[in-house]
């Protein structure tokens, strides 16, 4: 088979994995070697739909002898195998980074034979890359599950970053959908590589020349859609993850219909806009100050599809609000919807030598849109600004539901179309019948619930903004 | 009104600003030469590059100021297409040399925002530059790349490529300004460069070419498939110089 067909094999198997950072790692070149990080990471591309591209993300084979239900490279799925040879991924890895293509290696794999003989060969790749070639780009390899921890040790000397993927979100989606996996063999190596991690860290304090282990951290992926977790199982597992595990990145993924399995669900698009709203959720968790039982409840279980997190979180906490800009804490303005970490940051510099008011907030990149409910300056609110449940609520919803009218393709778990003219009247037996309706977007039946008790207010004031869209 | 102009250099606008300080006409307005699209409401002076006296503004800007301001300014001064970047700078440092190393924090003051944006906007092209510069091996065993980018961000970008492909000889060509970055192995300088004739692209070149399409095509997924998010993270003017789009 020539290389550019495996090429195409062994990338297109790749593509489902959703991480492609190369952040997190600042390594420099070595005299006579090739090859630095940046510890922000750079994108070299971005896919048609809408990726980075930084790394050559590809499989050493997808030739694999498991059956996990969810995926393309399932032994009973009838699809082109391949397999790479170390010494051609070294070869396309150094190629095209010395061509600027890419900022390392994202190398992952199909289970070939067993998981010990497919962690030797990616092994030996990354040796060949490090040692014989004095590469010193960036490096992610994943770890097959089920491998020996003699062989993880070793490949975390080598590799930047190394991540096991977690898949599904429950032990019983595992057990259901991917039967050779098991909890245990996901979680031991996070485990053993986290107190690799830890343990490195202090010899690196004591040590000259000291050796790195995974210097940025591991990962880890869910696919969101193939199994009925909610959200808030999705999100305490990460905020788990990130707590226990010290994972640097918790990557969700849509889940992309790739099989007819009974177990899965019958999806025509993937769940993009649930997928989104999750990475908003991570997002508050690990530079917001959230803590997942905030954002959500067992009363609470979804995201919305039509805020984001923040703004949903924040509607439900009026009590909290409104603060006023030049006394309330970072911590708090964190919270304000429509304020950002650099915002924020900013508003703290500028009051040191000057009182803001709201022209002033527009220059520091203040959301004021969404702001505007949350906040006063110098103790006013902005003009025409009500503090009332209906008004603010009201406002707020029919903005969220006028974004995702523009947005095309959104698509929440596909289970059922519900148009926004039958979310406001809360008509639940017509929903069959609204298919064709133009303004429709897709939503899962709970989260669907959901949506409607969160419009029990301020309902008649978004029927009235919204008339001349619906129309 | 007056009008200073400068011969385009960081050095003549420097120069320019240490005349605004001394002379009797005072300056509402400094502007590079080249282009310059003279209106009948002012009077232009045009004032010579004087190495002496721009380092004392150099000086004066890091003493005085910060070493912050100096970077905000050299920043600004490289996005060659603000056609008033001349008078931005002047502005600010006005300001800068009246309120001391502060300045930075008064970011509801205009003067302060707009070289901060500016310098943002450049920063954001330096790092996108950083993964969108595409080499290609040509005769001589040198690296290529072409590039047309909004800001002229050449000498930001050199020394990333210096450190990161430090034993393979290198250029990078600014086409718009006809300028490039040459690297030897050792040092990289940046000369003016009509390199008007690109070189041959051989069959071993067009191999890695041919893999990296591949690649870049098999890893899109045409479910998620989205166009406007696509050409918003890559703008289509950068396309003309990226392998994968051509
Ligand atoms: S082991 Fe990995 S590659 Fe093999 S079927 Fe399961 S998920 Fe797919």
């Amino acid at each position: 088979m020539d290389l550019i067909r495996k090429l195409h094999i062994l990338a297109d198997s790749a593509k489902y994995d959703v991480s492609c950072v190369s952040s997190g790692s600042s390594r420099e070149n070595t005299p006579g070697g090739i090859g630095s990080t940046f510890s922000g990471g750079i994108c070299h591309t971005f896919t048609t739909d809408g990726r980075c591209i930084s790394l050559l993300k590809i499989l050493l084979s997808n030739a694999c002898t498991y059956d996990c239900a969810y995926c393309i490279n399932r032994i009973s799925n009838d699809i082109p195998r391949a397999t790479f040879t170390p010494e051609e991924i070294v070869d396309l890895t150094i190629n095209f980074y010395r061509r600027n293509y890419i900022e390392g290696l994202f190398l992952s794999s199909a289970v070939l034979k067993n998981p010990d003989y497919t962690m030797e060969l990616i092994l030996k790749t990354i040796k060949l890359l490090r040692i014989e070639n004095r590469f010193n780009g960036y490096i992610h390899i994943k770890v097959i599950p089920g491998a020996d921890s003699r062989l993880i040790e070793e490949a975390g000397m080598y590799a930047d970053r190394m991540s096991v993927n977690i898949e599904l979100p429950s032990n019983a989606g595992l057990k259901m959908l991917a039967p050779q996996k098991s909890k245990e063999a996901i979680l031991g190596p996070m485990g053993y590589i986290r107190n690799k991690i830890l343990e490195n860290r202090d010899d690196i304090q004591r040590a000259k020349k000291p050796v790195y282990f995974a210097p940025a951290g591991q990962s880890t992926q869910l696919i969101v859609g193939a199994t009925s977790d909610n959200d808030i199982n999705i999100l305490k597992l990460s905020e788990a993850l990130y707590k226990q595990y010290n994972l640097k990145r918790v990557f969700y993924s849509a889940y992309v219909p790739v099989s007819n399995h009974p177990a899965l669900p019958k999806l025509t698009k993937p769940p993009l806009l649930r997928e989104h709203r999750l990475y908003q959720a991570d997002w508050l968790l690990r530079f917001y100050g959230f803590r997942a039982n905030e954002l959500l409840t067992n009363e609470h279980p979804n995201l919305n599809p039509i805020l984001d997190p923040k703004c949903d979180w924040a509607i439900r906490n009026l009590h909290h609000f409104p603060v006023e800009i030049n006394k309330c804490s970072y911590n708090m303005l964190l919270r304000v919807p429509g304020i950002g970490v650099k915002s924020a940051k900013r508003i703290i510099d500028a009051r040191k030598v000057s009182t803001l008011d709201f022209e002033d907030l527009k220059k520091l990149g203040v959301v004021l849109k969404r702001a505007q409910y949350f906040i006063t300056c110098k103790g006013k609110y902005y003009p025409g600004i009500k503090m009332n449940e209906d008004f603010i609520k009201g406002n707020i919803v029919a903005d969220g539901l006028k974004t995702l009218l523009k947005t095309k393709n959104i698509s929440y778990g596909d289970y059922e179309q519900v148009s926004i003219f039958d979310l406001l009247q809360g008509n639940k037996s017509d929903l069959g019948s609204c298919v064709n309706f133009n303004n429709t977007i897709s939503i899962g039946v709970d989260i669907w619930k959901y949506v409607y008790d969160s419009l029990t207010s301020g309902r008649e004031s978004i029927k009235k903004q919204l008339k001349p869209l619906l129309s | 009104m007056v009008c200073y102009t400068y011969d385009g250099s960081f050095e003549g606008l420097l120069t320019a600003i240490y005349e605004a300080y001394y002379r009797k006409e005072k300056p509402v307005k400094i502007l590079q030469e080249e282009n310059l699209q003279p209106s009948m409401l002012y009077t232009y002076i045009h004032i010579a590059t004087d190495i002496e006296k721009s380092q004392k503004v150099y000086n004066s800007i890091m003493e005085k100021i910060s070493e912050d301001a100096l970077d905000n300014i050299y920043h600004v001064f490289l996005a060659d297409r603000e056609y008033e970047r001349g008078t931005i700078i002047y502005n600010y440092l006005r300001l800068g040399w009246k309120i001391g190393r502060n300045i930075d924090l008064h970011l509801s003051d205009d003067r302060v925002m707009k070289v901060l944006k500016i310098r943002q906007r450049v920063e954001r092209e330096v790092h996108r530059m950083m993964g969108f510069v595409r080499f290609s091996l040509v005769g001589g065993n040198i690296y290529y790349a072409p590039i047309e980018p909004d800001n002229n961000i050449l000498p930001l970008i050199a020394p990333h490529f210096a450190e990161r492909l430090s034993d393979q000889k290198w250029i990078i060509h600014d086409k718009a300004r006809e300028l490039a970055a040459l690297y030897n192995t050792r040092d990289w300088l940046i000369v003016e460069a009509d390199l008007g004739k690109i070189p041959i692209i051989d069959a071993g070149e067009k191999h890695y070419r041919d893999l990296w399409k591949e690649f870049y095509n098999s890893v899109a997924i045409k479910e998620r498939y989205n166009l406007s998010l696509h050409k918003k993270l890559l703008p289509v003017r950068y396309w003309r110089n990226l392998t994968e789009k051509n």
